[in-house]
Parts: C-alpha cells; sequence; structure tokens
C-alpha cells in the first residue's frame, strides 16, 4: 500500500489536478453554448438550463452557413496540410542529405525570414494580393486560392526543425544502399525517405492543419463573402460585434468546430508522442 | 540530349498553349457596378434591400460586400487602396477625419432639398475641414431602460436612482444600480459623465463650444458623493460592462443604458421600451453621443469610373427618405432622415431611441473624441477614469483634473480639423 | 514503383505537369503585363525560367527540392518583408497613406468652392451636334433653363425646351440626350466642367445633379505648386510628403503622399521621447512574458511527462485531456479566460472569493497573461517532452542505476541534459514565436492596462509586437512608417537571440 502510495498516488494527484486545470475554461465554453442568454455563463458551475437552441442556430440559420464554413476551413486548412508537408519535407530532407554551397548560411536565413513578425508585413500581403487580384481575379484578393498561397508561403521554413531532425535519425546506410542501386537522389527520396517519414509528416500536417484552422486575422482580410469565410472567422463575427458579443453560438460553433480535430488527436496520440521528436534524438 | 529536346518541345508546346489561350481574364468588374463595403449587421440588410429593389442608381450595378465584423472592415478599408477598394463604406462618423486627411474620401455635394431632411448637426459629423464626405445613414445612440418591476417610477434627478440603490440593494439582491449594457465605457457611458457634470465638450447651437469646459472639481465632489463611498465604490455604478446585459435582464440592476442596435433584445425578455436620458444631478438629462452612421464616397469610386453614379447612390438611396424607409425595416437602429423617422413603419423602439437622442443628443465629433493631442483620446481616457477611481481607489479630483486638462487640449487641437 | 520516377514514362509525365504549370505561369505574365504590373511579371517570369532550368537540367539537384517552397517564401514572407523595410523609410502615416500623384488629383478635386448660395441645378446629360458633351441644365423653380459645355453656355427660352413630368428640361435643339441608363458605363462626362458664369462653372454632382463652383487651388505642373487663387498663398512641396505654404510651414493641404524620410522613423525610436521611453518597457517585457512562457510551460509539461512516463492506470485518459486545450480553438479559448479573470462575474474570483480587479492592475494582468498562455502551451511541451522522454535510451538509465546513482541524480545528469540537446531548437522556437505572440495580448488584455490618464501610451502587458501593431493599425491615427521601423528592430533582436541561441546549442553544427 505503501509503496503504490509512494510511487502512483502522487502521480494520480498531478495529473488529476492538472486535467482539472486543462477542462476548467472548457467546461464553461460548454455551458455557455446550452445557454440560451447568448452571455458567458462564467459565475455558477451548473448549467441553470439545458437549450439546443445555439446548436440548431448553427444549422437553420439561413444567415449562418455554418456548414459551408467548416468545409471551406476543412478544404483549406486541408490543403495547407498536405502542400505544407510536402514542401517542408522536400526542403527539410535537401537540408539534411543533400551536400551543396551556403547550406549553412541557406538555413539561418530561412530561419531569420520566419522570424519577423508577420502581422506587420500584413498590408504588404495586402497590397500584393490586390495588384494580383487586377490580372488574375481567381488568385487575387478575396479569394480562397490565394489565401492558400499566402500560407504556403511559410511552409518551408515552419515545423523544417522536427522534420531535418527526423530526416538525420535515418540512418545514412540506406541513402548510400540506395545510391548504389543507382537511385537518384530524387528517387531516394520518394522511395526510401517518404515511406519511414509517414508518422513524423502526419504530425507536421496536423499541426498545420490547427495552425491554418484556428488563423482568423488574415482569413477575415481576404475571405469577405459569406459562402467563403473559414470557421474561424464565421465564429468571430459572433463575438467581433462592436459593441455586442454573442458567446452562446460562438461557442456553440466552437465545440463543434474542435471536434474533428479532438478526434484525429486522440486516435493519432501514440504518433503524435512519437512524431513529435523521433525526428530530435539521432538515431 | 534527347532530354533537352523534349524540354524545348515541352517549353514551345506551353507557349503555345498560354498564346492560344491569350485572352486576358477580365479581373475589373463590368464598367458601372458600384461596390458597396459594410459591416456585419448593416451589410446583410443592405443586400435584402437591394434584392428588393435594385435600380437605384438606373444603369448601375449595386454590389454589397460584408465584412464578418466592423473591425474585419477597418481593417480592410485602412489598407484598402484604388485597385480594390470600396466606392462607397457604411461607416462610422469617426472615421470621417482620418480617412479624409488620408485622401481616400471624396467630398459630395448635396442639394437644398436633399440637406433638409437632416438636421445640420449630422452633416457636422460627416465633413472634414468645411466639406461634407457622405450622407448619414442611421443613428447610433444609446439611452436608458429601467426595470419597472423594480422602479415604479422614472427618477427625476441622478440621487433618485443612487437611494433606490442603496434603499434596495440588499432586499432586491441587487448587483449594481446602474450599468452600462450598450456601447461601452467610454460611448456609452458618455451620458454618466454627463449626468455627472463631466462633458467631453459642451455645444453652443449645432457648433461646438470653445470657451466652456468640464469643472474637475465640480465633477469630483458628484462622484464622491454618488459613486463613493470613503475611497471605495458604492457599487452603483460598475467600471466595466461585462455582465451588465445580462443582470438588468435577470432583474439585479434596475437601471442600464442599452444601444439602439439591440433594444430587440430587452423586448423579447418582455421589457417594454420606456427610455430616457440618464438623468444629471441637477435634474437635467445627461448627453449622449448621438452619432450618426455614414454612406460615405471614397477617392476609389473616381479610379474606377463610377464616382457620379455612387454620388447619386448616396442620394438616391442611402440619404433619401424613400431609401432609408426601406432599409430600417431590415434594421434595429432609427433612420437618420427626418422623413424616414416619422414613417409608420418605424418601430417604437427606434422611436424611444429617436426621441431620446432629440431629448439629449451631443454630435459626436471625431476631431475631438479621436485625438490624442493631450495625451490619450477621448475613447482611451473615459474608461480610464472609472478604473482609476472605482477599480484602484485613486483621488477622484486629482484624476478628474487630469481628464478636464487631456479632453480641453483634444477639443482645441483637434478644432482644426474641423 | 519505379516506373513513376525512371525511364521515358516519368519524363513525359514530368514534361506534361511542367508544360502545364508554364503555361498557367506565361499566361499570368500575359496579364500582368496587360495591366502594367511589371514587377509581378517579372518574377513570374523569373519562377518560370527557374522551373524549366530546374527541373529538366540534370545539374541542380538540391533546388529541385527546394523551388516551389523558395518560390512561395519570395513572394509571400521576403516581399512583403522588403516593402516593410522600404516602407520603413518612409513618411507614412495618417494623412501621408496615399502616392504623390494621387494626393495631387486629391487636392486638385477638392480645391474648388461652392458659391455662396451652393446653388445646385437639375441637368441632363447629352451631346451637342458636334458630338462634345453637353448638359441641359433646368432651375425648375425659377423655370431657367439653358444649355452648358465646357466651353459655353447658351441660354434658353421656357418655349424651346421640352420638360419632363417634374419639369426638368429632357430636350432642345442643338442638344441629344443620352439616355442615363447609358451613362453608367463611361463617366468621362463628369470630368469636364461645364461653363456657366464668370469663374464659376457647373461641375456633375451625380447623374442628373450639377452644381455651381469657382476654382480655388490651382495647380501649376511644371513649378510643382499649388495656389490659393482666393488669397494668394503659394503651397510647396515639403519634402515631407505634403504641400506646405511657403510662408507659414504649418500650413498644408490635405491629403499628403507618402514621402521617403530617409531613416529619421529610427532616429523616432532614440530621439522621441514619447517613442523610446515606452519601447524599452515594452521591450523588457516582452522578453520577460516570452522567457517565462517557456519556462513555466516546459517546466509544467515536462512535469506531466515525467509523471506519466511509466504506466499507470487510466494514462490514456489523462493523456487525451491534457492535450484537449490544444484542439479548442485559441481564439475561443484566450477569450473565454479574458471572460473568467472579469472582477465583477468572473469565475476566478469567484473560486478564489476575491474581488481582484485582475486586468487593471498591472501585476494581475501580467500573471493573468502567463497564466492564460501556461494553459494554452504546456499541452505541446508535454507532447514533446513525452515524446523525447521515450527516445532517450534506456539502457542508459539502467546502466546509471546499476553504477548506484539514486534517481534524483540521474534525472539531473543523464535525462535533463539529455532532454535540452533534444529539445532545445524547440524551445526556442517557441520563445521566438511567443516574443511575437500577438493573439494572446491582443484577445486577452488588448495591452493594458494603461495609465491613459498620466499620458501612457503602451500597456503593461503590451509586447512589442501588440505596441507596434497599435501604433501601425491603432484606431486613432496610424503610423506605419514608425510601425514598420520598430518590425526591422524587433527583427533584428529575435534574430540575434536566436542565432545566439542556435550557435551555442552547436545545432547548427548538423549542417555539414
Amino acid at each position: 500500500m505503501s509503496a503504490w502510495l509512494r510511487n502512483n498516488l502522487w502521480r494520480h494527484a498531478i495529473s488529476l489536478f492538472m486535467c482539472a486545470f486543462a477542462l476548467f475554461p472548457l467546461y464553461l465554453v460548454v455551458i455557455s453554448s446550452f445557454s440560451q442568454t447568448g452571455s458567458l455563463q462564467l459565475t455558477s458551475f451548473i448549467p441553470r438550463s439545458i437549450s439546443w437552441h445555439n446548436y440548431s442556430l448553427l444549422f437553420n440559420s439561413p444567415a449562418i452557413p455554418y456548414l459551408t464554413w467548416i468545409r471551406n476551413s476543412l478544404v483549406i486548412a486541408g490543403s495547407v496540410a498536405i502542400l505544407s508537408v510536402i514542401i517542408g519535407a522536400s526542403s527539410a530532407f535537401a537540408f539534411s542529405r543533400l551536400k551543396f554551397k551556403g547550406k549553412k548560411l541557406g538555413i539561418q536565413l530561412l530561419l531569420l525570414v520566419q522570424m519577423f513578425p508577420a502581422i506587420l508585413a500584413l498590408a504588404a500581403v495586402y497590397v500584393i494580393m490586390e495588384r494580383v487580384y487586377r490580372f488574375a481575379s481567381s488568385i487575387g484578393l478575396g479569394t480562397q486560392a490565394g489565401l492558400l498561397l499566402i500560407y504556403l508561403g511559410g511552409a518551408m521554413g515552419v515545423n523544417i526543425w522536427l522534420l531535418k531532425g527526423f530526416v538525420d535519425s535515418i540512418p545514412m546506410e540506406l541513402d548510400e544502399a540506395a545510391k548504389i542501386d543507382g537511385a537518384s537522389p530524387v528517387q531516394t527520396y520518394w522511395l526510401i525517405f517518404v515511406p519511414l517519414a509517414t508518422p513524423v509528416l502526419a504530425v507536421v500536417a496536423l499541426l498545420s492543419f490547427i495552425g491554418t484552422f484556428n488563423e482568423f486575422i488574415l482569413a477575415r482580410l481576404f475571405l469577405v463573402d459569406m459562402s467563403s469565410r473559414t470557421v474561424a472567422v464565421g465564429l468571430q463575427a459572433f463575438i467581433a460585434g462592436q459593441y455586442s458579443r454573442n458567446w452562446g453560438p460562438f461557442a456553440a460553433g466552437s465545440i463543434l468546430a474542435s471536434i474533428p480535430i479532438v478526434i484525429i488527436f486522440l486516435s493519432l496520440q501514440k504518433y503524435i508522442i512519437g512524431g513529435l521528436t523521433a525526428g530530435s534524438v539521432k538515431g | 540530349m534527347n532530354r533537352r529536346i523534349l524540354g524545348i518541345l515541352g517549353l514551345l508546346t506551353s507557349a503555345a498553349l498560354a498564346t492560344s489561350l491569350a485572352v486576358v481574364p477580365g479581373a475589373q468588374a463590368a464598367g458601372g457596378t458600384i461596390v458597396v463595403w459594410a459591416d456585419e449587421t448593416r451589410g446583410p440588410n443592405l443586400q435584402k434591400v437591394m434584392d428588393a429593389k435594385s435600380d437605384w442608381v438606373p444603369g448601375y450595378t449595386i454590389k454589397i460586400v460584408t465584412y464578418s465584423s466592423f473591425d474585419a472592415l477597418k481593417a480592410a478599408f485602412d489598407k484598402a487602396t484604388g485597385t480594390s477598394g470600396p466606392d462607397v463604406v457604411v461607416a462610422a462618423n469617426d472615421w470621417v477625419p482620418t480617412a479624409a486627411k488620408s485622401g481616400k474620401l471624396a467630398p459630395v455635394t448635396l442639394t437644398g432639398s436633399q440637406k433638409a431632411q437632416f438636421n445640420a448637426t449630422q452633416f457636422f459629423d460627416l465633413s472634414y475641414q468645411g466639406k461634407l464626405y457622405g450622407v448619414p445613414v442611421d443613428i447610433n445612440n444609446v439611452a436608458m431602460i429601467y426595470n419597472t418591476d423594480l422602479v415604479k417610477s422614472a427618477p427625476k434627478k441622478f440621487g433618485d436612482m443612487v437611494n433606490f440603490y442603496k434603499a434596495n440593494k440588499t432586499a432586491d439582491g441587487l448587483k449594481a444600480g446602474l450599468c452600462i449594457a450598450g456601447g461601452g465605457m467610454s460611448w456609452g457611458a458618455h451620458s454618466v459623465f454627463s449626468a455627472l457634470g463631466a462633458d467631453a465638450y459642451f455645444m453652443a447651437g449645432s457648433r461646438p463650444n470653445y470657451h466652456k469646459f468640464m469643472d474637475p472639481a465640480q465633477f469630483a465632489d458628484n462622484v464622491k458623493t454618488y459613486l463613493l463611498d470613503g475611497n471605495k465604490s458604492n457599487g452603483f455604478f460598475p467600471a466595466t460592462d461585462t455582465g451588465c446585459k445580462d443582470n438588468f435582464l435577470a432583474g439585479k440592476v434596475p437601471f442600464a443604458v442599452i444601444g439602439n442596435w439591440e433594444w430587440k433584445d430587452y423586448v423579447a425578455k418582455g421589457f417594454t421600451m420606456n427610455l430616457m436620458p440618464v438623468p444629471s444631478v441637477n435634474g437635467d438629462d445627461g448627453n449622449m453621443f448621438g452619432s450618426v452612421s455614414g454612406a460615405l464616397l471614397t477617392s476609389f469610386a473616381a479610379t474606377h469610373g463610377v464616382a457620379t453614379g455612387a454620388k447619386s447612390l448616396l442620394t438616391n438611396f442611402f440619404g433619401s427618405t424613400a431609401g432609408q424607409v426601406a432599409y430600417q425595416k431590415f434594421e434595429g437602429r432609427p433612420p437618420a432622415a427626418k422623413g424616414a423617422q416619422a414613417d409608420a413603419s418605424v418601430a417604437s423602439g427606434q422611436k424611444g431611441f429617436g426621441s431620446a437622442a432629440s431629448l439629449a443628443g451631443i454630435p459626436q465629433i471625431g476631431a475631438f473624441l479621436n485625438s490624442n493631442a493631450g495625451g490619450a483620446s477621448y475613447w482611451d481616457s473615459a474608461p480610464a477614469y472609472w478604473t482609476a477611481v472605482l477599480v484602484n481607489g485613486k483621488d477622484p479630483l486629482v484624476e478628474a483634473k487630469k481628464l478636464a486638462k487631456i479632453w480641453k487640449k483634444n477639443m482645441l487641437v483637434g478644432k482644426s480639423d474641423l | 514503383m519505379n516506373i513513376l520516377f525512371r525511364g521515358k514514362f516519368a519524363l513525359i509525365a514530368k514534361l506534361v505537369i511542367l508544360s502545364g504549370i508554364a503555361a498557367i505561369l506565361v499566361l499570368l505574365i500575359e496579364s500582368a503585363l496587360a495591366k502594367r504590373e511589371y514587377a509581378i511579371a517579372l518574377f513570374l517570369a523569373v519562377s518560370l525560367a527557374a522551373l524549366c532550368y530546374t527541373y529538366l537540367s540534370a545539374r541542380t539537384v538540391p533546388m529541385k527540392f527546394f523551388l516551389p517552397g523558395l518560390l512561395l517564401l519570395f513572394a509571400f514572407v521576403v516581399a512583403p518583408i522588403i516593402y516593410t523595410v522600404v516602407m520603413s523609410n518612409f513618411n507614412y502615416k495618417t494623412g501621408n497613406i496615399i502616392s504623390k500623384q494621387e494626393a495631387i488629383t486629391q487636392i486638385k478635386g477638392l480645391g474648388v468652392e461652392p458659391d455662396a448660395n451652393g446653388t445646385t441645378f437639375d441637368i441632363v446629360v447629352g451631346r451637342t451636334p458636334s458630338g462634345e458633351y453637353a448638359i441641359l441644365v433646368s432651375d425648375i423653380t425659377n423655370h431657367i433653363y439653358f444649355l452648358s459645355t465646357a466651353t459655353k453656355r447658351t441660354d434658353l427660352l421656357s418655349s424651346q425646351v421640352k420638360l419632363n413630368d417634374v419639369g426638368v428640361a429632357t430636350a432642345a435643339p442643338g442638344f441629344t440626350l443620352i439616355p442615363p441608363v447609358k451613362l453608367a458605363g463611361n463617366e468621362d462626362y463628369s470630368k469636364i466642367t461645364y461653363a456657366y458664369a464668370d469663374k464659376y462653372f457647373i461641375s456633375v454632382q451625380g447623374v442628373d445633379v450639377g452644381a455651381v463652383f469657382r476654382q480655388s487651388l490651382r495647380y501649376n505642373a511644371t513649378s510643382d505648386t499649388f495656389q490659393n487663387l482666393l488669397d494668394g498663398k503659394l503651397y510647396k512641396d515639403n519634402g515631407r510628403g505634403n504641400y506646405a505654404n511657403i510662408n507659414a510651414s504649418g500650413d498644408v493641404l490635405q491629403p499628403g503622399w507618402r514621402a521617403p524620410n530617409w531613416f529619421s522613423n529610427y532616429g523616432k525610436l532614440f530621439s522621441d521621447r514619447q517613442v523610446r521611453g515606452p519601447l524599452f518597457r515594452v521591450f523588457i517585457w516582452t522578453i520577460v512574458f516570452a522567457a517565462s512562457t517557456v519556462l513555466t510551460s516546459f517546466a509544467f509539461g515536462l512535469l506531466m511527462a515525467l509523471t506519466l512516463n511509466r504506466p499507470l492506470r487510466g494514462r490514456r485518459f489523462y493523456r487525451s485531456i491534457l492535450v484537449l486545450p490544444y484542439a479548442i480553438p485559441s481564439v475561443m479559448s484566450i477569450l473565454i479566460w479574458g471572460g473568467m479573470f472579469d472582477t465583477e462575474f468572473g469565475a476566478i474570483n469567484n473560486i478564489l472569493g476575491t474581488h481582484i480587479a485582475w486586468f487593471q492592475n498591472a501585476t494581475y494582468a501580467r500573471l493573468a497573461v502567463i497564466l492564460v498562455n501556461l494553459w494554452l502551451a504546456f499541452p505541446y511541451f508535454y507532447l514533446i517532452s513525452a515524446g523525447a522522454l521515450q527516445a532517450i535510451p534506456s539502457e542508459l538509465l539502467e546502466a546509471a542505476a546499476i553504477d548506484g546513482a539514486n534517481p534524483r541524480q540521474i534525472f539531473r545528469k543523464i535525462t535533463l541534459p539529455l532532454l535540452m540537446q533534444i529539445l532545445t531548437p524547440l524551445l526556442i522556437a517557441s520563445f521566438a514565436f511567443n516574443f511575437n505572440n500577438f493573439n494572446l495580448i491582443y484577445l486577452l488584455t488588448g495591452g493594458g492596462p494603461k495609465d491613459q490618464l498620466g499620458g501612457q501610451i503602451a500597456g503593461a502587458t503590451d509586447i512589442l509586437i501588440s505596441y507596434t501593431y497599435q501604433i501601425a493599425f491603432g484606431s486613432n491615427t496610424q503610423d506605419l512608417g514608425l510601425a514598420s521601423a520598430i518590425s526591422v528592430i524587433i527583427f533584428f533582436i529575435i534574430a540575434g537571440i536566436s542565432l545566439y541561441g542556435l550557435r551555442k546549442s552547436k545545432v547548427l553544427e548538423t549542417f555539414g
């Protein structure tokens, strides 16, 4: 008993405490989503009444095309996730495996560029896309394709550490064997690296999916049409009213929007923990 | 070698393909389209009006672009250039000074009969350096509402409300006496400042009075008498607006200042629209900002070749009685044009706010309120006063003197922008 | 599988894809040229050439991996940075936003004055027999009608004109009406000033309205000056983006334009007390904030990782709960936290039984910011620490245990150093991220509290990026030039810190 106490009780205690900490605000979100007043119910822990009003609003109000927003978010975040993994992984592979001049300088420059406070460069991005809009209205300002391109601008540098670490951990011997077989670097990449790296690629894809899913500062500038908005922009509008905030539908919408992410997270738990750092350790 | 030939071949193909498709895609909208930007509340309403009747200006197509929030609209308009900017933007009147100064707006001229539909102060709100940049669309204001279940008769003086609160605090479980449910602690709370003797500026007719300013000593005295208990807040007036609406609706606050865009929420909860200005300490009315939102003409319209059409849209639709009557059917705020206000279809809530505005409305002059020549703008300094005195227990007189100094400077410097 | 990468099939597939991309690019280049977007066209052309060269030649192997990412990086990250750096050398703020050319057009448009009565007329637009634009003007109350072109006014008698049902003349000799619907496509007619009387002219103020004006400012293109025709004042380009009265430099014409002011924005950072004072304070807090966020969330993440490193009943359950903060959109959770810290109604004061004004007091507000960020970030640190712990070879730890080291020694001497080696790049990246964690500050405290009555410009929880954002896009006045200059400085600081960290941790050495 005392051994169990010593070994496990404190672990349960800490875990329970941290879980309570993690759940506490989420619980309030859930309560708010069932409240009809449209306010944040932050005083009482017992819901005063349960109402599905906010949820039905999301699906039945013609002014709130919630499902369209979800679809837009899934399409945009999904495309960004896939494309940015392709771009990021190939860059990481090149930085890890190929020999070329200016490699160290290259990685330093790449990192530097990522550190520029992007929010200030926003005005410039806007001007660029405005100009693109003049001659190519389908990829300029106000289009999902344009927004996608902007998101992909950062794809190369983001997560490069995770990926590069992983490539480093793949034994060199595999490459050399491939080389002897006459494989080019491109073939080595596709036939050896990509299959091996699938778990870490999945994690990186997930991270960029979540990041894109949550982004609203750029998206609210670019996606103006009601039907082209993402969930983050659509929901933010509920609470960005000049003086009035409508928390109920916002809370309900956020909960529903997080469910897919939670499910992916939970089902990929093992991969995620493995993938996040598998790369960081040299094998 | 083989590879290179194929490569060249590929390039040639692509070039051929491209030339065959060399119809330059027309990115610009067709001639005669007037683009109107609006926020998330007004945009959909405007769209409904346009769906019902679209030929406000013969030959022109009107396109409404709705931003997801007022902030998003402002963020986009701040960055917009002639390339993609709107021709007309429906915005708060305090955008006018900065946007006009930056060359984003273009002046409009109204005929005598068009002018006659509005109050002179409303034009004042939409002008910069003597030129008018748009037409008034709707009125943005607040008014005080009281819970008739708790309070049997309308208070005459500020002190009546405080006495009521003190007397019934425990019995009714009151959370506060008067709170700001709409408009925030600077814009919405001006009537409380004014009721206690601190107006951001005084008017002389329809012009600002540059010789009269708030008296900090008198204001601080009133704050001490009515809002403080020693150096602590007596609980009558909370320093933030959080939770005010809910608590009012729940019967935990007898008096609240509410915004005219959300009166329907109160009606839905069974409250009658017994609206009034906040009574001042000596029985006058505390002045509230009655700002108008305007349909502003941008300088981009000329770049797009639709400036004349856009001007006509302002006069034929946004600033006309017919247009405002059509629009206010969907909008909670009272219309700005006199003819539209008098229209039979205007709801009682809108009428209540309209009459409160005429009783105690002062124009919201962006040139003074947005100026931070005194170290902070009105918007920033006003809530700071409540925080300093009601929350942090600072001396009301010392802080009031700071406030008075800031507001006076802002007004005298902002004068040049009128 | 190999067939996809080798031989004729692969080559043809590659060429087809490349040709397709090339075709799209060529098309875009053509359209860009047609709209005179030369810089963009040049960039696209260079991209096209680079793509063809890279993927058709055998010599550029590394580039094959980089190019798509690199081009996107340049277009949407590097180019905006360059733009920002350029703008940091401009007087680019409220009042000086547009280009000089646009400003001249605007001032010309504003440089007119209505006549004393603000006379307006009803008009219809048409042409004279010679094809010149003309307006048929009606004063419906006084029954005065005349025809006006850019050069000439012709008075008409009531008998000469045909009136519509509201009394506006729509037909007259020598005047062919253009149907209003036709006018919509081309507004050239409205750019003309139509003759009225003396110095006054009629300007079109709507499709059916004309107003009487006279010129009050005249632009002289050769001397690049504006002259006020009423009082004779002369306005000259003052080199700082405005036309200023040559006798009184404070008297400027609005709007101005963005004009280069070579490094004076940077100068302001050091010389202007209004800017310098808050900047330094904000800078210190930014570092404290970023460092304490990384430290606290790493500490808690690591604690959880250690706690759950060994099998424990319910481990999967705990783990699932712990990652939840990561899954909820952060916009949502930050705003919820904001509500929880509310003085009157917030859950925190409710639970603690206190009445603390969290966001009105500098110290409490800072604590709150760090606490909320801890909640947001610890799951990430838990995940990476857990992964890293699993990656430490267990033989190492067992060997140490056999050598008689106690658990604490093992942790301090073996586990922690190994962990740090693995996690340092990620910690540095996290520091850099939090250095610029705009969303948190913007949504939670808005940078406050600040003592506005005492003239404070920056709030107690403002970090550099939120402070800069406020300067650049704040609601009252905007100074993009100054904000850009601060951005550039932030960039150097954070780049310096990160590079130093990376060098120190020898991570860069892995790029042999």
